[in-house]
């Protein structure tokens, strides 16, 4: 056996094994995120409500005090986006609601302390479209859709996760074509 | 099958990269980020931009713009292109606005030695040091324009005291000699897009000279706007600038002999008889040719340092293919025979017959209703006023962009500490603001009222209207408004309560006058017409004038130079570069990373020296070298530049500052601390560019921080990383 082949056998069989603990690592770490990209109905099955700065609870003020979505996100109507409420917003009941339980209290609390001084409140985003998609709330409500038709039933959630609708490309144009919308690429990618 | 190696490794390489590229399907965290604002007001749509016009206040041409705000921010500035002045363009530093708005070294609050004050507390305090010293007051402001120039001058007039205008390259010689051969106290305007040759000496008016942007757009017209005609530029400077780059033909005249260079071609137009007769007769005083001997190409050609046919050949364009106009400036006028210079060069205007013409010379009407203009006052005037503070003539000394510390660092450095009480007014510390007892945050330009009639202006009635865009963004007041407000705590006499009311005013002044741009059936909807276009103009109302020729002097009058020749070999020619200018743009990074445009040097100070003479002092590029003249030394980066004439150096002004914030702060040397206080004999201005120096060798090396050659404009080495600033 000449020097050169038993080089050859060393590299092959480190190369074998490195092989084998990448293959692993891929099945481990890659293979579920795959898969969840691509199909949604296991992907929701993981997806959790991010945690938020402020707990706030769209059950309490949409469902339980029925509030429209519009109230506080007032751009939906008008604008590309439906907007983050300002806090001077939050603070049209504030001044006077301050909670019955003492969590709520507390949470309230921490509305008024941002507000007193001046600085914004940085909440997760729930719910974001893929890179490169444009989305305007203005033309889908005023085609006659309801917030919920792709936010699902807000009103029940404490926590809002997005649980209702993939938002992927494929759930866009399908309900595009559903509902005889425009499919160009330029409708959504401008 | 058998797996050689080579598969092998591309198997692992496949699937490293598919580990990598899913994790990267992650969203970032920083992307998922939705703020509640504070407070936003009910009519602002999230996402959708709004333009407000306004005035760019980066130099004094005074250009229109609009700026693109969203969400109460301000993000992106462009030209107004319906402003006359500058027809929807900018320039590099007109970009930058945005970047001094948002400077993290902004000052917070007003400092009373030191101390954070709140602004009553301030207000209060330069109001009664007003009252104490009415009459001793000392007013120092960079050159004033429109409604926040008569403010001053109102409150100048109320306190008792004197106001002056300083900027360290001053117009003073080419106003004196205007004024001279014209009559009036106006910069001229030059028709450059409709000239066909255009001889310009020493100005750098594709750079940084006059209204840059004005005279780029009319460039391109010269140029390649006009079908079949393509306009012809001569140049004569000492330093290859970018303006002597884009010339035709450039003449790199001897520093101190543009004068001598101006009358060789018109002794050249008046020998070829391309002269206008009644322009020759009186430069020649009625005397013929014979009164221009001492000019005579191949009598002057050494000392202008340009072969005689050269000349000829220029001249022989210039008066050959008109309209023709010819502009001094910048250097050429920064001689001890600065006047004189000037005026010869003017005078060829006449000689050509251009004056009051398509592509010649145009007059500037005065600014629209009856607002003052103050322009910088000579250097002589200022040591004049410096030796009066430092015999403590002085009660008050407020400062307002006149960087007196940087520009004449010694004098000021002996007179300021004389004043007892100093305000300094401005949005970043700069270097005449250390030592001064009260600073006062001002606010920036974009969140400020004002007004503004440009100089050189378009050659018709201006008048350019500057609004806020944004909500101040820091505790900043407007100078003008500084001045009321105090002013009127003091017991002064002053027209209005403040800026706003000032421009509004202005509008309504305007209004009643029933002509110009914008027209309206009452005074609120003709304010904000104004406002909307960005201002006001009224293109028949002109400027008129002739420019009249005094006679040659016999013998040209020699420049004076500070240093000797045996020991000081190397002219030392000062320049303005693109971004940071005379040093107002250092604190802004964009502008201190503007690659130069002939050496792409950027963040240093460097000196440009012929390679020629660099060889035998041992001089390489990257060399650390000393600057010595007469007055003392600097330190800056050798660059070897094959174009710049043998026997002169060229260093950038602008850098080489004390405060300034944290990107200006000792970045580069400060050039005017080692200029000579030579005058121009007869207006009294700073001959810049009157001091000789020699170069010494330090002995430390550096590679130039520069985008020519084979370094990736990516990110310089030598360039620091400017972090993103997050108030807390």
């Amino acid at each position: 056996m000449g020097l050169g082949k038993r080089i050859r056998i060393v590299f092959l069989l480190g190369g074998g094994m490195g092989a084998s603990l990448l293959g692993l690592a891929f099945l481990v770490l890659v293979a579920p995120r795959v898969v969840a990209h691509y199909s949604w109905s296991v992907e929701r099955l993981f997806r959790q409500a991010p945690a938020q700065p402020i707990a706030f609870s769209h059950k309490t003020h949409a469902g339980d005090a029925q509030i429209p979505c519009l109230f506080c996100h007032r751009g939906a109507a008008v604008e590309e986006a439906a907007g983050i409420p300002s806090l001077q917003e939050c603070m049209f009941c504030h001044r006077l609601i301050v909670g019955t339980t003492e969590a709520q209290q507390a949470e309230i609390r921490k509305v008024i302390e941002a507000f007193g001084k001046e600085r914004p409140v940085q909440w997760v985003r729930v719910f974001r479209l893929p890179d490169h998609a444009r989305f305007v709330h203005e033309a889908h409500i005023r085609a006659g859709f309801t917030c919920a038709d792709c936010h699902g039933a807000v009103e029940t959630m404490r926590e809002v996760r997005q649980v209702h609708r993939s938002l992927k490309m494929g759930d866009c144009v399908g309900c595009h074509r559903q509902h005889g919308a425009p499919t160009d690429c330029a409708t959504c990618h401008y | 099958m058998e797996i050689t190696r080579r598969d092998l490794l591309k198997l692992a390489g496949v699937g490293l990269l598919g580990a990598i590229a899913f994790q990267g399907c992650r969203i970032p965290e920083r992307e998922l980020r939705v703020e509640s604002p504070v407070a936003l007001p009910e009519d602002l749509v999230t996402g959708r931009d709004n333009w407000y016009a306004t005035l760019c206040q980066q130099c004094g041409a005074g250009c229109g713009i609009l700026v693109r705000v969203m969400e109460g921010r301000a993000k992106k500035v462009e030209g107004n292109p319906d402003h006359p002045l500058n027809r929807g363009k900018t320039c590099a530093r007109g970009q930058a606005a945005v970047q001094a708005l948002y400077h993290p070294d902004r000052l917070a609050t007003p400092l009373l030695r030191g101390q954070p004050v709140d602004w009553e507390a301030a207000v209060a305090e330069l109001a009664s040091q007003i009252r104490q010293n009415r009459g001793r007051v000392f007013l120092a402001t960079n050159p004033l324009r429109g409604h926040v120039a008569a403010v001053a001058q109102a409150f100048v007039q109320s306190a008792g005291g004197t106001l002056m205008a300083y900027e360290p390259l001053e117009d003073t010689v080419l106003r004196a000699a205007v004024k001279r051969l014209s009559g009036q106290d106006v910069l001229p305007d030059y028709d450059i897009a409709n000239a066909r040759t255009v001889f310009s000496f020493g100005a750098g008016w594709l750079e940084t000279w006059g209204s840059p942007v004005r005279w780029s757009w009319a460039y391109g017209v010269f140029r390649q706007g006009r079908p079949g005609e393509r306009g012809m530029f001569i140049h004569a400077d000492p330093r290859f600038s970018l303006t002597a780059a884009n010339a035709d033909l450039w003449l790199p005249v001897r520093p101190g002999a543009e004068g001598v260079l101006a009358l060789a071609v018109a002794y050249v137009l008046i020998e070829q008889g391309m002269a206008s007769r009644d322009a020759a007769d009186r430069l020649t005083a009625g005397r013929g040719l014979a009164a221009l001997a001492a000019y005579q190409p191949e009598v002057v050609a050494a000392r202008v340092g340009v072969p005689p046919q050269r000349i000829r050949e220029a001249a022989t364009l210039f008066g050959a293919r008109r309209p023709s106009v010819a502009m001094v400036g910048g250097s050429a006028l920064a001689h001890t025979n600065g006047l004189f210079t000037a005026m010869a060069v003017l005078s060829l205007n006449a000689l050509v017959d251009s004056v009051g013409r398509d592509g010649g010379v145009r007059f500037n009407p005065p600014p629209p209703l009856g607002l003052p203009s103050i322009p910088a006052a000579p250097f002589a005037r200022w040591r004049q006023a410096l030796e009066e503070m430092r015999a403590g003539r002085v009660g008050l000394l407020i400062v307002r962009g006149a960087n007196l510390s940087y520009g004449l660092p010694a004098e000021a450095a002996e007179a300021l500490p004389g004043v007892p009480f100093r305000v300094f007014i401005g949005p970043i510390a700069d270097d005449t603001a250390q030592g001064c007892d009260l600073l006062l945050p001002e606010a920036d330009p974009l969140e400020a009222w004002g007004t503004d009639a440009p100089e050189p202006g378009p050659g018709f009635a201006t008048l350019t209207f500057q609004q806020p865009v944004v909500r101040p963004f820091r505790q900043g007041m407007s100078f003008g408004d500084v001045l009321l407000e105090a002013g009127r705590a003091a017991g002064l006499t002053l027209p209005w309560a403040n800026m706003q009311e000032a421009v509004r005013d202005g509008a309504r002044r305007l209004f009643a006058l029933g002509r110009g741009s914008v027209r309206a059936g009452d005074e609120a909807a003709f304010f904000t017409g104004v406002l909307q276009r960005g201002g006001w103009w009224d293109t028949q109302e002109r400027g008129q004038g002739t420019l009249r020729p005094e006679p040659a002097p016999a013998t040209p009058p020699a420049p004076r130079f500070a240093g000797e020749e045996g020991e000081f070999p190397f002219h030392l020619i000062p320049f303005t570069p693109l971004g940071i200018y005379d040093g107002r743009g250092a604190p802004l990074p964009w502008l201190q990373g503007l690659p130069d445009g002939t050496t792409t040097v950027a963040w240093q100070t460097w000196v440009e020296i012929h390679p020629a003479q660099a060889e035998p002092l041992g001089i390489r590029e990257g060399d650390w070298v000393e600057v010595i003249s007469p007055r003392g030394s600097i330190r800056a980066l050798a660059y070897l530049h094959p174009a710049i004439p043998q026997g002169v150096v060229a260093v950038p002004v602008g850098f080489g500052h004390v405060g300034m914030g944290r990107w200006a702060h000792r970045r580069g040397s400060n050039v005017f601390s080692i200029l000579a206080p030579l005058t121009d004999t007869e207006t009294g201005a700073l001959a810049w560019a009157a001091t000789r120096v020699r170069l010494r060798r330090l002995g430390q090396r550096q590679r130039v921080p520069k985008f020519e050659g084979v370094v990736l404009p990516l990110q310089l080495e030598e360039r620091p990383i400017i972090p993103v600033v997050k108030e807390a």
